[in-house]
């Protein structure tokens, strides 16, 4: 059985035109496969099938009656959404006990705008409990393991979404990156992840972590498939006051090349402690690609970013403890039952529905933001935010882009870091985009030469620039001919059945 | 390590935020929220003596309204079909005790 | 316990006023586009925003803007060009998201003020005041901190106690109808100094809001509603005393009397040597006493932070300027053309522009008699000919309508029979000394019941005023002829028997005589 989850964008919507299959077919096959091959994985935590089989054949109504055309750019092609997403006919349970039961009343625009371009849903994907997490061992639901190596972790909090296009059995997922969230376990699964810039896709729907971070986008295994889930999703949606029309056509330059065009590099990164060899020669050697293709290398400076970690760490708890004040057991989620004061009902209901790290989250934020700690901390966050955002707007004034590492090593072992502080430096390299609102993205460069597990590269671009990265990335990724699925899944696990 | 956060203070943030807190777990989630407010330092080292804050990533986006024009509501089926009690189209809570703010 | 004008003489009273508007004539709630509706079925008016669902996200209603904006101006706040909303953090069940999303340091509006004109009795109470101890009347001004833009909570309904109060409810039903509804927020500074004052801004302020047509104002129902702040010092003391806060004054006397009853208490407490808790209380109308609800021992802690998901606002002067256009003409104004136009006293004036219906009714009838244009402003010509109905018009109004309208709360005036043709003619009958002013009483009733214009009403009740000189002139000369020893006793001086002679006549008559021709014709006879 042909497992249409591995193949790309444009040769399932081509196919399903040429009726060459159908979408009925897609559908079926990827459903199978993600039976066999998700016992493996535990990427989703819900697989939708008569939503996914009642949009193929939607699609295939619409071919066989010659309506091609408002089929969409994503027709046919199987998608999974991160499970702080609402979608109508599933749960949204953010990965924790508290949303366990939760079944969502509304739709997010991300989710409905891939489902209006033609994407078949096939469920949804695991993550860190309420994506406060680089592991997405934080999970309710138990943690997904790497494809690479079952035995690693996928990274996170959008693990499951690299991890299910990792294993073949989603051709496109939708992930949310709040501080590296998207291109952290990207790099890990060794597939591509894009966090576009803030406001380029609505987050109406999606559950909140820290607002003003906060940004969607798509992980796919070619840049020109995320670039065409990019246009499906992105544009202004009025229910979202931060989202903005950028008219971008993201797949506009994917074959421009970079002839000429200047790309930044940042020393202090490069030279960052705790940044493993294996994966700074794999920074290193996509600058000499880069080169080879025409670009032109300039060093810039980020003076305030390693002040990034501490701003982030102080923005996004801060946040997250007021977003995350709403889940009080009374119109919704996990309720401990039999208490006969309110108070006493929230505190059991709150202390069992949130695991650890959520607590430690929202304990955090609620200390930083109380009366004379407000201004030690948050206020400064806020203003090293402004410096920060200075900093990148200098840097993208001499150059297009950025390259940088997106992660300082390779997927770790399960249990392997269990100090917060230790699993909060996977972000060191991804924080800064979100403060300043950039766009980032993680790109395969293929696998470690110590770990031999995937390594992914980052380029960053100005806000609303995102076709620049884009660009790089596209032309950067002709230079690898490694594969982008994980050995044993490209053909689907259903057949061996 | 500075002890920004005694056990004593912890217990009171929990209750603030409304956690219950199983007592074993006070003194390692004291450990680690020392050790997470240490890491913050950098953030007090900088002089940052006249900066503006930013609190919204997308630099001049202002005045984002909608018209005063209807839009889809829940039925109170809908708007009750996720409560844990209800009663007579209203959602629950059990006794409330000590005073709340409604302004 | 002393009485008020007692305390007042030893202590100054320091009243500070917070008055939450709710922005009724809408369409929809401050954040989401579900209606804004009172009354309706529990829970049937919400949305995942509202209903602080995950990952739904507000967006500000932009008439609620323009409305924040236009109650700035008319109290003379200016205009913030750059604020922000924050969140406010507190569990409480009303309260969907637990938080509130209002404004930070800086409001929409900040620093107006209101002018308030004080006479009476209560003029009095201002013992400080030279002018209000020799001319018993003074002006005094309120300051005006800042009036914010927010969202209300939801309602909650407390189950299985006394009388649904929150204490001994074994439990809550909570309704989130009500959740999100815009509400201003005006703050005053500490300036009020008696009760008559804070009523007085009260009435004023509602008198603008509806004059702006942003909120119904009804105190009944909430949707205007307003705490107080008071403490107390010794007169001639600079240090503020501890202050209390006061709720629950749900109607203009409730507000006068809870802060009259909260004055009188403090006073008391601290000439007994006691201490005032800084503490919420809460106004009982009935037991007509304030208790307390809950102490401050602490500042509350509400970590505001500005609110992530809506841009800051920067306000053009364009956008000022096109809200300051639709500025309607404000009570105050609006008086100063009554007086101006149609030669009315200032108390009368400020009685007619209490209320916008009477003032409108007012303006009608000027109209109807011909001597407004539709413009407003008087016709020439056709005024002067009008302008003596203006004095027994308002008269009227703000005798027998304003009384039947308190008479008969909640009546809406457009929906009685009394039209301002009516209303006219009635005044007409009157000054033509077609009826006396009693039967104009009588009249006045008749039209409401009856639905019946005022000539049909006195035609059919034959009450016809005789004013016929010579009809009039044949009972004068009976009663005189009647009573020939009080004649002889008027005659040697003691001209208080006039009123006698009158009541006879009009006895005789049935009580529809001409009292302006029956005196004159008593005069000239008893000569």
């Amino acid at each position: 059985m042909t497992n249409f989850a591995a193949y790309g964008v444009r040769e399932i919507r081509d196919g399903i035109a040429a009726k060459d299959f159908s979408a009925r077919e897609v559908a079926a096959s990827c459903l199978a496969n993600i039976a066999a091959a998700d016992t493996e994985v535990h990427a989703f935590l819900e697989v939708s099938e008569a939503l996914a089989l009642g949009q193929a054949d939607k699609i295939d109504a619409a071919i066989s009656e010659g309506r091609l055309a408002e089929c969409g750019i994503l027709a046919g092609v199987p998608v999974a959404f991160k499970d702080n997403m609402n979608q109508l006919g599933t749960h949204t349970t953010c990965s924790s006990r508290m949303l366990a039961e939760y079944r969502s009343s509304y739709g997010a625009t991300c989710v409905e705008k891939a489902i209006g371009a033609g994407a078949i849903p096939l469920g949804k994907l695991n993550m860190d409990e309420f994506a406060f997490g680089s592991s997405t061992e934080t999970s309710y639901f138990g943690a997904t393991r790497n494809p690479w190596d079952t035995g690693r972790v996928p990274g996170g909090s959008s693990g499951g979404s690299a991890a299910a296009v990792a294993s073949a059995q989603a051709c496109v997922t939708l992930g949310s990156d709040t501080g590296g969230s998207i291109r952290q376990p990207a790099s890990f699964c060794g597939v591509v992840g894009v966090k576009p810039s803030y406001g380029v896709v609505s987050r109406y729907g999606v559950v909140g972590f820290a607002s003003s971070l906060d940004q969607v986008g798509p992980l796919a295994r070619t840049v020109e498939d995320a670039a065409f889930a990019l246009n499906a999703i992105s544009g202004l949606d009025l229910r979202d006051c931060m989202s903005k029309d950028t008219q971008t056509d993201f797949t506009a330059r994917l074959a421009e090349g970079v002839s000429g065009m200047r790309v930044g590099i940042v020393p202090a990164f490069m030279e960052a402690p705790g940044l493993d060899g294996e994966v700074k020669a794999k920074v290193e050697e996509a600058a000499e690609n880069l080169e080879k293709l025409g670009a032109t290398f300039v060093e810039v400076d980020l003076p305030h970013a390693q002040a990034a970690m501490s701003a982030y760490y102080v923005l996004g708890p801060c946040e997250a403890f007021s977003n995350l004040a709403r889940f009080d057991s009374v119109r919704y989620g996990y309720c401990d039952p039999g208490h006969a004061d309110l108070g006493s009902q929230y505190e059991a209901s709150r202390g069992k529905g949130f695991g650890m790290e959520t607590c430690r989250r929202i304990m955090l934020g609620s200390y930083l933001l109380s009366a004379g700690v407000y201004d030690t901390y948050y206020y400064p966050a806020a203003q090293v935010r402004t410096l920060i955002t200075h900093d990148y707007r200098q840097a993208f004034e001499k150059v297009a882009c950025i390259l940088a590492p997106v992660t300082p090593r390779t997927a770790f072992r399960f249990g392997e870091i269990s100090d917060p502080t230790l699993m909060y430096l996977s972000d060191m390299f991804t924080v800064s985009v979100n403060i300043a609102g950039n766009g980032g993205m993680s790109l395969p460069v293929g696998l470690g030469a110590d770990s031999g597990l995937p390594v992914g590269v980052q380029l960053i671009s100005p806000q609303f620039k995102d076709e620049n990265m884009i660009q790089a990335a596209a032309a950067l990724e002709s230079c690898y001919d490694h594969v982008r699925i994980a050995p044993g899944f490209a053909e689907g696990k259903a057949g061996a059945r | 390590m500075t002890q920004h956060l005694t056990e004593k203070d912890v217990r009171a943030i929990a209750q603030y935020v409304r956690i219950g807190l199983p007592e074993e777990e006070v003194g390692q989630l004291s450990i680690d929220l020392n050790n997470i407010i240490d890491s913050l330092k950098p953030i007090t080292t900088y002089d940052l003596e006249g900066v503006e804050p930013t609190y919204h990533p997308i630099d001049g986006l202002s005045n984002v309204m909608r018209e005063d024009a209807k839009g889809r509501s829940l039925t109170q089926e809908e708007a009750l079909a996720r409560a844990s009690r209800q009663q007579d189209g209203c959602f629950v809570v059990p006794a409330i005790l000590g005073g709340g703010d409604a302004s | 316990m002393k009485r008020l004008p007692e305390v007042l003489r030893d202590w100054e009273a320091v009243i500070g006023l917070e008055v939450h508007t709710e922005l009724t004539t809408l369409n929809t709630k401050m954040f989401c586009g579900c209606a804004l509706e009172f009354g309706a079925a529990p829970n049937s008016h919400t949305c995942p925003v509202c209903l602080g669902l995950p990952g739904a996200l507000p967006v500000p209603n932009k008439a609620a803007i323009e409305s924040i904006v236009l109650a700035g101006l008319a109290t003379n706040c200016e205009i913030e060009k750059e604020s922000m909303f924050y969140r406010k953090n507190y569990t409480y069940p009303d309260i969907s998201s637990n938080f509130q999303i209002t404004q930070g340091p800086v409001a929409f509006c900040m620093r107006g003020w209101m002018d308030l004109d004080v006479d009476g009795a209560a003029a009095h109470e201002r013992v400080d005041l030279k002018e209000a101890r020799e001319q018993g009347s003074y002006t005094t001004r309120i300051g005006i901190t800042r009036i914010h833009m927010e969202e209300d909570a939801g309602k909650l309904n407390h189950v299985g106690s006394v009388d649904g109060r929150i204490a001994g409810a074994t439990h809550s039903l909570v309704d989130y109808n009500r959740c999100s509804t815009p509400l201003i927020e005006l703050v005053t500074e500490p300036d009020f100094r008696t009760p008559e004052e804070a009523r007085l801004f009260m009435q004023k302020l509602r008198q603008i809001y509806l004059a702006l047509g942003i909120s119904d104002c009804s105190m009944e129902e909430g949707s205007l509603r307003c705490d107080g702040n008071i403490s107390l010092r010794r007169r001639g003391e600079a240090r503020l005393g501890t202050k209390t806060e006061l709720k629950n004054m749900n109607s203009f006397k409730n507000l006068h009397d809870g802060l009259v009853y909260e004055i009188c208490r403090q006073a008391e407490v601290l000439e007994e040597g006691g201490i005032i808790y800084q503490e919420t209380r809460h106004w009982d109308p009935t037991a007509r006493h304030t208790i307390m609800m809950r102490q401050k021992e602490t500042a509350d802690d509400y970590r505001y932070f500005p609110e992530p998901n809506l841009t800051p606002f920067v306000l053009s002067d364009d956008f000022i300027e096109g809200i300051r256009a639709r500025l309607p003409e404000l009570p105050d104004d609006k008086a100063k053309r009554f007086q101006a136009d149609f030669g009315l006293s200032a108390y009368d004036v400020r009685h007619l522009v209490e209320q916008r219906s009477t003032a409108d009714f007012f303006e009608a009838c000027m109209e109807a008699a011909g001597g407004v244009g539709a413009g407003g402003g008087a016709v020439p010509g056709g005024a002067e000919g009008v302008k003596p109905l203006a004095k027994p018009l308002a008269n009227l109004i703000i005798n027998d309508v304003a009384g039947y309208l308190n008479a008969n709360d909640g009546t809406d005036l457009a929906d009685t029979a009394l039209t301002p043709a009516r209303a006219v003619e009635l005044v007409r009958l009157l000054a033509d000394g077609a009826v006396s002013s009693k039967q104009a009483k009588e009249v006045f009733a008749a039209i409401l019941a009856e639905d019946k214009d005022p000539q049909a009403i006195v035609a059919e009740r034959g009450m016809e005023q005789v004013s016929d000189t010579g009809a009039i002139e044949v009972v004068v000369e009976a009663v005189l002829a009647e009573n020939p020893d009080k004649v002889a006793q008027y005659q040697g001086g003691k001209t208080g028997l006039m009123g006698f002679f009158v009541g006879q006549c009009m006895k005789a008559m049935g009580g529809q005589g001409n009292p302006k021709v029956i005196n004159e014709l008593l005069a000239k006879k008893l000569g």
